[in-house]
């Protein structure tokens, strides 16, 4: 019960909450360059969720088998080499970077041709936004941010499982589906407004856009009431039964 | 000939060189740097260490002599229901070997992140000396007063017991006095002191 | 084929022709995330600089040797390690800095700044013209990350560069500029001053 607990509030922080373009700035380039229609935006929205999970997928399985310290893979392979404790101390996360970036790439150009293969349909309405996504820096962050909570992590119960790590890129990607989607309708809007010249185009986005982080902020503060008020429903259950 | 010069690693050659090249780079900075980074993580730590288990009068006479704590770092495992749950204490000695307190590091869920912060402990871990935060993300203006020294000097001397938060004004011993406007935050602070010490007092005495 | 700007005009073009932030609109993201205030902005922008000089040397260094279809992925690669050094030495001799400002010195990779500069100007043309080019483009990138990072901690806080500018008794901070939705709101509204100013040159 306290794992599901844990999965929702990941997942409503990194939809809502800490919204990765609202909050932490990620993703901004396609927030702004591809708004400028609704249909657009969701197309963009849906491939940026899709990708973000599988590097999700891939980095917690590259960090969790490879790359932190004293990881299965690599030190089962260093064994063959050097004596087994210093095998098991192996520390690979100086690569981390540069694997992330290249498990990014490569997967999206393996999505881009599976969808064009497989379903040509999805592949009209989002496929030619999926090579835009490799320099998108909300799935690097993604992967950094699952990283940081798989790495140097104090106590061994908090390190994150393949279930968090999906959570929070899955959700991640659909608050930026929803952030992306709520700029481009209000900007289908301003298209007939009378907005002064100099403000025109970016900045007025610019300056939309925080207006809607303002609404977001009024978020904060819900993870810690649904925390409350799910444990206590799991208590009560747990009385009865 | 034709295809080993289409094969794919030979088109790469020079991608392969460079990384080779970078490799060894990162390897050099690692061995150089990776020493000091983790003695900063540990350093950050640990140069709190005083400041949380001393008095101020001590802390004046510790920076008069130029002197250092010994400080021992032990990871704590404690069982709470069925699961394992672990702190890193630190145990502050004298020159002598007598121990002079610990400090404990914890962290929850605060009003809009996690809190993460250390707080430190007479020798008996029946008083709590001072707290430190870490780490927090609250609401610049209210919430994240909790790292002003006003309201943090509330803790000095309270006893181990659970702490409450009282919004107008604490008068009794184990009472903390909320942040206007921040109570939630207030209230998150003190929870993760009371969840610590409740798992952590019976540990740190037996030992 | 047109002929390649000098060094001396790839370095003045990049500080305010150019500038990355406000003309090309590029690698906004720790223009908005890390301009909270003057410190972190000013050391992110030297960070910058260093990834971005040492990458564009490099490039331009092994320029003759580029495959076209495998370019990106050089480009990629160099600026992925300089970034992971550029973040092990702040870990190592700015720790508390390195921890404020967090994933975004990662996140250099993949600011379109630098692989753009990469392609343009390194893969093109020789040493010299490419550092110029890295330092005016830095410069400028220094520059649009300062005007938003004074606006937001001098209305903020109240402070600069972490010295306090506006008396504490009769400033209200206004809490919202070092919130994100500040972000948002201190660069939509410079760009459009800059748009006007820009306009009214003309």
């Amino acid at each position: 019960m306290n794992y599901i607990i844990d999965i929702v509030l990941i997942a409503v922080s990194a939809a809502l909450i800490n919204n990765f373009v609202l909050y932490y700035f990620v993703g901004i380039c396609p927030f702004i360059g591809v708004s400028r229609k609704v249909d657009m935006a969701i197309g963009m929205g849906f491939a940026v969720t899709f990708v973000i999970t599988i590097a999700a997928f891939l980095s917690w399985a590259i960090t969790t088998f490879v790359l932190m310290p004293g990881a299965p893979l690599s030190s089962f392979i260093a064994s063959f080499f050097v004596s087994k404790e210093m095998a098991s101390q192996i520390d690979l996360t100086i690569l981390s970077y540069i694997v992330y970036i290249f498990a990014i790439a490569s997967s999206v150009q393996f999505v881009e041709m599976y969808v064009r293969k497989f379903f040509p349909d999805l592949y009209k309405s989002f496929g030619v936004f999926l090579p835009l996504i490799t320099t998108n820096c909300a799935i690097l962050f993604a992967c950094l941010t699952i990283m940081s909570h798989i790495v140097g992590v104090d106590n061994p119960e908090d390190v994150w499982d393949l279930g968090r790590a999906l959570s929070l890129a899955f959700f991640g990607g659909i608050g930026f589906t929803i952030a992306i989607t709520i700029m481009a309708g209000i900007r289908e809007e301003l298209d007939t407004c009378d907005i002064p010249k100099s403000l025109q185009g970016v900045a007025i986005t610019l300056i939309v856009a925080g207006i809607m982080a303002m609404g977001f902020m009024g978020f904060t503060g819900v993870d810690s009431g649904l925390k409350k008020a799910l444990t206590k429903s799991s208590i009560v259950e747990q009385n009865k039964g | 000939m034709k295809k080993i010069k289409d094969f794919y690693l030979v088109q790469a050659w020079l991608i392969l060189i460079v990384a080779i090249f970078f490799g060894a780079a990162l390897a050099s900075i690692q061995i150089v740097l990776g020493q000091k980074i983790e003695q900063n993580k540990v350093n950050e730590i640990k140069q709190r260490v005083p400041e949380l288990v001393l008095s101020t009068t001590e802390l004046e006479k510790l920076n008069a002599q130029g002197a250092s704590l010994d400080v021992e770092f032990t990871t704590i495992t404690v069982k709470k229901n069925n699961k394992a749950k672990s702190y890193n204490t630190y145990k502050a000695k004298n020159a002598d070997g007598s121990t002079i307190g610990y400090v404990v590091k914890a962290g929850g869920q605060g009003y809009a992140d996690k809190i993460e912060l250390l707080f430190g402990l007479d020798k008996n871990a029946e008083k709590i000396n001072a707290i430190y935060i870490l780490d927090q993300k609250e609401t610049p203006g209210l919430g994240n007063k909790i790292v002003t020294d006003k309201w943090q000097n509330q803790f000095k001397n309270k006893p181990t017991e659970a702490l409450e938060v009282v919004k107008t004004g604490a008068k009794n011993t184990n009472e903390i006095d909320a942040i206007t406007g921040a109570t939630i935050s207030s209230r998150s602070v003190c929870n993760i002191i009371n969840s610590a010490i409740k798992d952590l007092k019976e540990p740190l005495k037996n030992r | 084929m047109t002929t390649q700007p000098t060094a001396q005009e790839r370095f003045l073009q990049g500080i305010i022709p150019e500038n990355p932030v406000y003309r090309q609109l590029l690698g906004l993201c720790p223009v908005l995330a890390v301009t909270n205030n003057m410190k972190a902005a000013m050391t992110m922008a030297g960070a910058v600089l260093f990834v971005l000089l040492c990458a564009n040397v490099l490039v331009s260094l092994i320029r003759g040797l580029l495959k076209p279809h495998l370019r990106i992925v050089v480009f990629t690669l160099v600026i992925a390690t300089f970034v992971t050094i550029v973040d092990k030495f702040l870990a190592a001799y700015m720790y508390n800095m390195s921890k404020a400002l967090g994933p975004y010195i990662p996140l250099i990779i993949v600011n379109c700044i630098i692989i753009s500069r990469c392609e343009i100007c390194a893969s093109k043309q020789n040493v010299f013209v490419a550092a110029a080019d890295a330092i005016g483009i830095s410069i400028g990138y220094a520059i649009s990350l300062a005007s938003i990072a004074t606006v937001r901690e001098i209305l903020g806080t109240g402070m600069f560069f972490g010295f306090r500018v506006l008396p504490a008794s009769v400033w209200q901070d206004w809490v919202i500029m070092v919130l994100p939705p500040g972000a948002f709101l201190t660069f939509g509204l410079l760009l459009g001053a800059t748009n006007w100013f820009s306009a009214k040159k003309k």
